[in-house]
C-alpha cells in the first residue's frame, strides 16, 4: 500500500501506513501503473461514527495482501491495495471511486460500508466499467437487476461477497419466529438502511407466518449524541421485542443510553441486526448478553481449517476476534486473484465474467454468486454470550439460516421488495 | 404510523428528559445571546467552545484525576481562557471596521474550523463517553418511566446558573457595566468604562458557560467531532426564540427546545427534529423580537 495516496485519511493513518510499509508497499510506489503489479482500490469509511469499519476491512485486506504477495502473488504479480476514505458521503465515494479509476488505473474496487453510499455507488461501476466487490454495505437493491424494483440499481459489474440485508432479516424473521415475542418495535437510523430492515423484517415474518405485529417505530438521524427521546417513545408503546440496525458508535452511544433507561428490563427481546460489526466497542459499552444480534461472518462457523487458520491467524496480530468487515474484505482479494488468473489478466469485463456465478470458499464457507451477483451465504443469528477464553461477546447459541434464493423469492411472494439473491 | 405512536402518553421521563435537554441548550444559547447583547458579535464558535468543553473534561477524567467536577470545572475555565484568547487576537481588531459585522461573522466560522479540525487532530473522529459522577450514576423510577438521576442534577444547575446570572448582571457593579455598555458604548466609554477589556471579560463568561454545558452535558450524549455543530444550531434557534440578548428569554427558549426534543418522537416517528425549526419559523413570523428582548430581563 502506498503512503503518499492515503493523505486524505489523515495523520494518524498515515504515519501507520508509513510504519507498517513493507517490501510490498515499496514495489507497489515505484511501479508507477507498470505490469509489475495487479492495483486494487478499495474504499471504506475511515474516520466518523463508523470508522471502526474500515479499520477491521483494512486489517482483513493487509493480512490477506501479505498472504498472496508471500505466495507468489496473482499470476506472479503482487497485489497493492490503495485504500480511500468515503467519510460515509456518496459524494466523497464517487469522487474517490473515479480517482482510484482514472488517475491510479485500479484493476479493480471494493469496499464500501454503508447502504446510502453503494446505492449511489452501483451505477458509476457500470459507468466506468470496472467490477465492484462490495464487502459490507447490505441493500439488497444493488443486487437487483435495474427495472426490478423502482430503487433497484444493479448491475452486471457490482458483485457482494457478503450476506445481505434481505438474507439477514430472513434470519431475522426465522429468529423471531423462535421467540415469546408478538409485538414488535424498531429504532434505526434516519436513512435507507433503516427503513429497509423494517420493510424488509415485516414482510419475512408476514411471508413465513410469524405471529407479530408491529406496533412502534423510531428513526433517529445518523450520529444522534442522545437517544433518549426516541427510546422513551419505544418504551412507552410498550413492546415486547425490538430489532434494531443502529451501527457504529451509534449503536454504542443507543446501548448505554438504553441501559440507563431500563431498556433492557422493559423490552424482553432486543435483536442488534448486525450487531457484531460493532462489538469492537473501545469505550467498554458492549452488546448486553442474553439479547440476539446478527452477523455476515462468524469467526467459529464453519468449523472449516480456512474459518479456523483466518481466526486464528488474525487473532495472534490483532488480539481480537475478526469481525465480518475484517473477513469480507479479507475474501475479497482472494476473489480478484482467482477472477484474475482465471481470466489470464486485468481486463475488466474478463474478470466480470469470471465473478459471474462463480464458486468460491473462504473462512465464511462455501458459495457462489447468484445471478444477480449475490454471494449465496447464509444468515446467522445468535445469543449474545461473553466468552472468557477470547475475551470478546460472540454468539453462543448460534443459528445458521440457509439463505436459498428461492425460498427466499417464496416468502417474498407477497411483497414488492426484491431478495436482491 | 401505528396507533400507540398516534396516541402518546407523556410520561414523568419525558418531561425530566426534555428540560435536561432544554437546561444543557440554556447553558450554550445564554453565553450566545450575552455575548451578542453586550458585544454584538454573533459568535459561530460558540457550538465549537461547546464541544471543547466535552472534551477537555473528558481528557482531564481519563487522564488527569478521576473526579467529574473538578474536570468539568476544568473544562469550563479552559474554554473560557481559549474564548478569551480568540476575542483578544481575532475578534478585538475588527470593532472599529465598517464591516464589522461580516467580519467577525467571517471570522468566528473560520474558528469552528479551526476548533473542529483542532480536536479531530488530538482526539481522533471516533466517539467517547463520560460516567455521570458517582454520586448520581444510578436511575430513578417515577411514574412508570426511568430516568438517569444526572438528569436532575443537570436541570438543578441550570437553574442555578440562570439565578447567578440574574444577580450578578443586576446586582453588582460589574452587571452594571455590563448594561451599561451594552445600551450605549460610546457614552459608557466617555465615562470611564474599559470597554475593550470589559468585551473580553464578557466574552470569557459566555465561553464559561458554552464550557460549562459541554461539561455537564458530556455525561447524557456521546462526545464527537459533530457535537459543535449539532448544538451551535439548536442554540441558535433558542436564542431566536427567546430574543437575542434575552438570558430569561434564552431560558424559556432552551426549555422549550428541549420538551419538544423529547416528545417530538411521540408524535412523528422521523424527522421530529424539524419541529423546533417550524417553531422558529412561526416566532419569526408574528414576533420577529422573539418572546423575550434586551439584556438583563
Amino acid at each position: 500500500m502506498s503512503s503518499e495516496n492515503r493523505s486524505s485519511v489523515g495523520r494518524r493513518r498515515f504515519l501507520q501506513a508509513a510504519g507498517a510499509g513493507t517490501a510490498v508497499a515499496l514495489a507497489g510506489c515505484s511501479g508507477g501503473g507498470g505490469d509489475d503489479v495487479v492495483r486494487l482500490g478499495a474504499t471504506y469509511i475511515l474516520s466518523g461514527f463508523a470508522s471502526l469499519y474500515g479499520e477491521a476491512a483494512e486489517r482483513g485486506l493487509e493480512m490477506a495482501q501479505s498472504e498472496i504477495n508471500d505466495n507468489g502473488g496473482i499470476d506472479g504479480r503482487d497485489v497493492e491495495v490503495i485504500v480511500r476514505d468515503t467519510e460515509a458521503s456518496a459524494d466523497t465515494a464517487i469522487q474517490q471511486m473515479r480517482s482510484l479509476v482514472e488517475e491510479d488505473n485500479v484493476d479493480g474496487l471494493f469496499g464500501l460500508d454503508s447502504s446510502g453510499v453503494a446505492q449511489a455507488v452501483a451505477p458509476q461501476a457500470a459507468e466506468l466499467g470496472i467490477p465492484y466487490m462490495i464487502t459490507h454495505a447490505a441493500t439488497p437493491f444493488v443486487t437487483s437487476p435495474e427495472g426490478e424494483h423502482e430503487n433497484s440499481v444493479g448491475n452486471d459489474y457490482v458483485f457482494r461477497d457478503a450476506n445481505n440485508l434481505a438474507q439477514d432479516m430472513y434470519g431475522a424473521a426465522q429468529t423471531a419466529a423462535e421467540l415469546d415475542a408478538t409485538e414488535w418495535a424498531t429504532i434505526g437510523p434516519d436513512y435507507a438502511f433503516g427503513y429497509e430492515t423494517w420493510d424488509y423484517f415485516q414482510d419475512f415474518c408476514a411471508g413465513l407466518g410469524v405471529d407479530a405485529e408491529f406496533t412502534a417505530e423510531q428513526f433517529p438521524p445518523l450520529t444522534t449524541g442522545d437517544y433518549t427521546p426516541y427510546i422513551s417513545s419505544i418504551l412507552d408503546a410498550e413492546p415486547d421485542a425490538v430489532i434494531t440496525p443502529l451501527w457504529g458508535a451509534d449503536l454504542t452511544t443507543f446501548v448505554g443510553q438504553a441501559e440507563d433507561a431500563g431498556w433492557f428490563d422493559q423490552i424482553d427481546h432486543t435483536l442488534f441486526s448486525v450487531g457484531m460489526g460493532t462489538d469492537l466497542a473501545s469505550d467498554g459499552s458492549p452488546l448486553p448478553e442474553g439479547e440476539y444480534a446478527s452477523t455476515r461472518y462468524d469467526p467459529f462457523v464453519p468449523d472449516t481449517e480456512a474459518n479456523n487458520s483466518f481466526r486464528e491467524t488474525y487473532y495472534e496480530e490483532h488480539e481480537t476476534l475478526p469481525t465480518y468487515n475484517a473477513e469480507g474484505a479479507y475474501r475479497a482479494l482472494y476473489l480478484y486473484k482467482e477472477a484474475i488468473e482465471s481470466a489470464g489478466g486485468t481486463d475488466p469485463d474478463a474478470i466480470v465474467d469470471e465473478f459471474t456465478g462463480m464458486e468460491h470458499s473462504g473462512p465464511v464457507g462455501d458459495y457462489r454468486f447468484s445471478e444477480k451477483n449475490q454471494a449465496t451465504v447464509p444468515a446467522i443469528w445468535g445469543t449474545v454470550t461473553y466468552d472468557d477464553e477470547w475475551e470478546s461477546n460472540v454468539l453462543d447459541p448460534v443459528n445458521v439460516y440457509d439463505a436459498n434464493p428461492d425460498e427466499m423469492a417464496d416468502a417474498l411472494a407477497d411483497s414488492d421488495l426484491p431478495t436482491g439473491v | 404510523m401505528s396507533l400507540s405512536s398516534l396516541v402518546p402518553l407523556i410520561g414523568v421521563s419525558d418531561v425530566v428528559v426534555g428540560l435536561s435537554l432544554g437546561s444543557r441548550l440554556f447553558l450554550i444559547a445564554v453565553g450566545l445571546s450575552l455575548i451578542f447583547g453586550v458585544l454584538g458579535v454573533l459568535n459561530f464558535a460558540h457550538g465549537g467552545l461547546y464541544m471543547l468543553g466535552a472534551y477537555v473534561t473528558l481528557a482531564v477524567v481519563t487522564g488527569v484525576i478521576d473526579n467529574f467536577w473538578i474536570a468539568a470545572l476544568a473544562g469550563a475555565l479552559a474554554v473560557g481562557v481559549v474564548g478569551a484568547a480568540i476575542e483578544f487576537a481575532a475578534i478585538r481588531p475588527l470593532y472599529d471596521r465598517i464591516d464589522a459585522d461580516l467580519d467577525q461573522l467571517i471570522v468566528t466560522f473560520g474558528f469552528v474550523l479551526i476548533i473542529h479540525e483542532t480536536v479531530r487532530f488530538v482526539w481522533g473522529s471516533g466517539s467517547y463517553s463520560v460516567d455521570p459522577p458517582a454520586l448520581f450514576d444510578f436511575s430513578v423510577s417515577l411514574g412508570g418511566s426511568t430516568f438517569g438521576a444526572y438528569r436532575l442534577v443537570v436541570i438543578g444547575l441550570a437553574v442555578a446558573v440562570l439565578a447567578g446570572l440574574w444577580l450578578f448582571i443586576t446586582r453588582t457593579y460589574f452587571g452594571s457595566l455590563v448594561r451599561g455598555t451594552s445600551s450605549d458604548r460610546e457614552m459608557a466609554s466617555m465615562l470611564g468604562v474599559d470597554v475593550p477589556r470589559l468585551y473580553t471579560a464578557v466574552f470569557f463568561l459566555g465561553s464559561v458557560l458554552a464550557g460549562l454545558g459541554g461539561a455537564l452535558s458530556a455525561p447524557l450524549q456521546s462526545t464527537s467531532p459533530a457535537l459543535g455543530d449539532q448544538v451551535i444550531i439548536d442554540a441558535f434557534i433558542v436564542v431566536v426564540i427567546g430574543g437575542l440578548g434575552s438570558m430569561t428569554g434564552a431560558f424559556v427558549g432552551a426549555m422549550l427546545i428541549g420538551m419538544m426534543q423529547s416528545l417530538g418522537p411521540q408524535f412523528i416517528s422521523a424527522g421530529s427534529i424539524a419541529i423546533p425549526f417550524l417553531a422558529m419559523v412561526i416566532v419569526l413570523l408574528f414576533r420577529p423580537e422573539g418572546l423575550f428582548g434586551g439584556i438583563g430581563e
